[in-house]
């Protein structure tokens, strides 16, 4: 489902003349099979959330290949990335990302707007997440009445609602309390095995990373653990 | 995205900001109600020089010039012009015509015209009608007021330096022959052009009084005279003109070039009316530059209003791009709120505009009459401001455009910001 071949980044920082080159990805090779839940665990600056950003194509690598369904997307223009995002992925970030101004209910249905599915098929659609989610009661609250627990219910919700085969995960229990993290991670693993839905689960934490098939360890740049798949 | 969702989310934003968005409306509404108004002052006087034009009786007469009479020859060419209805010759007399009436003396100008072309033509007569023999002839409006006895003479100068004295003039319309003029015999004298009497007095009828001229200031005391007469008289100095009636005002300046194409020379207030729009034209072009001045002044407003907006919701936009939305999209949403600004302030600014033209025609002519102390001005047909269709789609176009391009970069520099950058910002 996803094969990662190669890949390498460099961030350039600081001024013109006085350049400095980090190497973050130093050739990453791993092997993701659909309906796997697959942790990519590493220290701060290990490179694993840009790895994350590269597949979700919010940036381009500076070399190596992303296969996703057998398709190349790692020299994707900014459209085709978006076009390919919308129908491929759904995200869930760690300080859930939704828009504040925005009740339950319009944050969910937001991929689908941007998807140009008219509003009868929206109402259905959401209102059978929300019950799988449970905030059928809070459809109209904003995100600011709710928990943090709550908040990210609505993220996971709003990033299935289009039935994305993968959905990343950056951190996604990092702004949550223990006994929230583990509803969470529950609701993560049911809707794996219902939905049939690939996870690709960023973190530092290693509990959360207990619920993946498989860990993927990132160090310095470079997979230093876990299990690949050979290609 | 459905462009009825993507009309929600732009109004949802707008809702929200409703503070700064009503004031950016109100001011690209002012700088369009200024551009619209301002304009409209050029329409308004071109509207009432234009009708001033077209009210003259004149409007389908086209004037030839020469030094001789217009030949036979020239004249059966000219009436066989499509369009031409009547060819109508005249000869101005030089010299003064001096009248008697009932002891009372007056002079006047005197013309000689073709009474059977002027019979073609409708009547110019008040009362009366065309002299049939060359012993008849038509009266000016004002004639039997030109008629004075001394005692007339006397009143006039003593009402005149009055009326000077209060810093005016009188018009002598108190003075005159006050019976009825009409079918009254009169002697008349003609001068050659060295002031000598030229032949003997001879009697003439009344048969015919000229409408009263348009212009209120203009005295006709004039005589008309029977175009036979002209061979009593071959030694008077005279202009010749011709008078060519064209049927319809549409028609004039075909016929006019058709003229001007066989050396004639020839002149219709077509053409002073077609002076009068390219003046005009430019007049408006000058007026719309400077009222798109503040339009361009308001962009600003619309641009910083478009900016802040960018940059307070650089999170949105990154959460939209992670989502999927394209650097299209997010263009588009911020182009449409720019141009609902436009939209919005524009459509105001034409009903402000309306209301303002309506108040100025209401309005200034009490003021200017106040002014100017003349109270005729309020009986003329002035336009201050009038506001055509045209002028609305022009500045409602300009005023749109403007706000649509002030709302190009801020929309442009949406489409630039990176997800990941966006989605570190706080709340």
């Amino acid at each position: 489902m996803i094969k990662v071949d190669s890949l390498k980044h460099t961030f350039t920082i600081g001024k013109k003349d006085k350049e400095n080159r980090i190497e973050v990805l130093k050739g990453i090779n791993f092997n993701i099979q659909s309906k796997e839940i697959v942790a990519i665990v590493g220290k701060s600056g290990s490179g694993k959330s840009t790895l994350l950003q590269i597949i979700a194509g919010f940036m381009k690598p500076e070399s190596g290949s992303i296969l996703i369904n057998n398709t190349e997307i790692a020299h994707f223009s900014e459209k085709e990335s978006a076009a390919f995002r919308m129908n491929h992925f759904g995200f869930i970030f760690q300080n859930f990302q939704l828009l504040p101004g925005q009740t339950v209910f319009e944050n969910i249905e937001l991929p689908l707007k941007l998807k140009g599915i008219g509003h009868q098929v929206r109402q259905k659609k959401v209102q059978e997440i929300l019950k799988k989610v449970g905030l059928v009661e809070v459809e109209d609250h904003y995100p600011n009445e709710l928990s943090g627990g709550q908040q990210q219910r609505v993220a996971i919700a709003r990033a299935m609602i289009t039935n994305p085969p993968i959905i990343l995960a950056d951190e996604p229990t990092g702004s949550l309390d223990s006994q929230t993290e583990q509803e969470i991670l529950l609701l993560i693993q049911q809707l794996n095995k219902n939905e049939e839905i690939t996870f690709v689960i960023i973190t530092h934490d290693e509990e959360v990373a207990s619920i993946a098939n498989r860990k993927l360890r990132m160090s310095d740049g470079f997979l230093v653990g876990g299990t690949q798949y050979a290609f | 995205m459905l462009f009825k969702d993507q009309i929600l989310f732009v109004l949802q934003h707008m809702k929200k900001n409703k503070l700064r968005v009503t004031m950016t409306v109100l001011a690209t509404m002012i700088g369009c109600s200024f551009l619209i108004v301002l304009a409209s002052v050029g329409f308004g006087i071109q509207e009432t020089m234009r009708n001033e034009i077209l009210n003259q009786e004149q409007i389908t007469q086209i004037e030839l010039w020469g030094n001789e009479t217009l030949t036979e020859e020239d004249k059966k060419f000219i009436e066989e012009i499509e369009h031409v209805n009547v060819v109508l010759k005249k000869e101005s007399i030089n010299s003064t015509i001096h009248s008697k009436l009932e002891g009372r003396e007056g002079d006047s100008n005197g013309t000689f015209i073709d009474i059977s072309a002027q019979k073609k033509l409708p009547s110019n007569l008040s009362e009366g009608r065309l002299p049939e023999t060359t012993n008849e002839i038509v009266v000016g409006f004002h004639y039997a007021q030109s008629l004075l006895n001394e005692t007339d003479k006397a009143e006039i100068e003593r009402k005149s330096k009055a009326a000077q004295e209060e810093g005016g003039y009188y018009d002598g319309a108190d003075e005159g022959y006050k019976g009825e003029i009409l079918n009254k015999k009169v002697e008349l004298q003609f001068f050659d052009e060295t002031a000598e009497q030229y032949g003997e007095p001879i009697s003439f009828t009344i048969v015919g009084i000229l409408k009263e001229p348009t212009y209120d200031w203009y005295i006709d005391s004039s005589i008309v005279f029977h175009d036979e007469l002209r061979n009593a008289y071959p030694a008077l100095i005279t202009s010749p003109t011709t008078l060519i009636y064209v049927d319809s005002l549409e028609h004039v300046m075909p016929v006019l070039d058709e003229l001007k194409e066989k050396k004639y020379q020839v002149y219709s207030q077509v053409e002073q009316l077609e002076e009068l729009d390219l003046f005009f034209l430019i007049f408006k072009l000058g007026l719309l530059f400077i009222g798109t001045i503040a339009i361009l002044i308001a962009s600003i407003g619309i641009f910083n209003t478009m900016t802040m907006a960018v940059t307070e919701r650089t999170r949105e936009i990154g959460v939209l791009k992670a989502i999927g939305a394209s650097p299209n999209l997010i263009q588009r949403l911020f182009l449409m709120e720019s141009t609902f600004i436009g939209l919005l302030g524009t459509i105001l600014a034409i009903g402000v505009s309306y209301i303002i033209s309506f108040l100025a025609n209401a309005i200034l002519p009490h003021i200017v009459s106040y002014a100017l102390s003349d109270e005729n001005i309020m009986n003329h047909d002035i336009t201050f401001s009038m506001i055509p269709l045209s002028l609305v789609i022009i500045a409602g176009s300009i005023s749109i455009l403007v706000a649509i391009f002030s709302g190009w970069r801020p929309a442009r520099k949406a489409t630039k910001i990176q997800v990941i950058h966006a989605l570190r910002q706080e709340l």
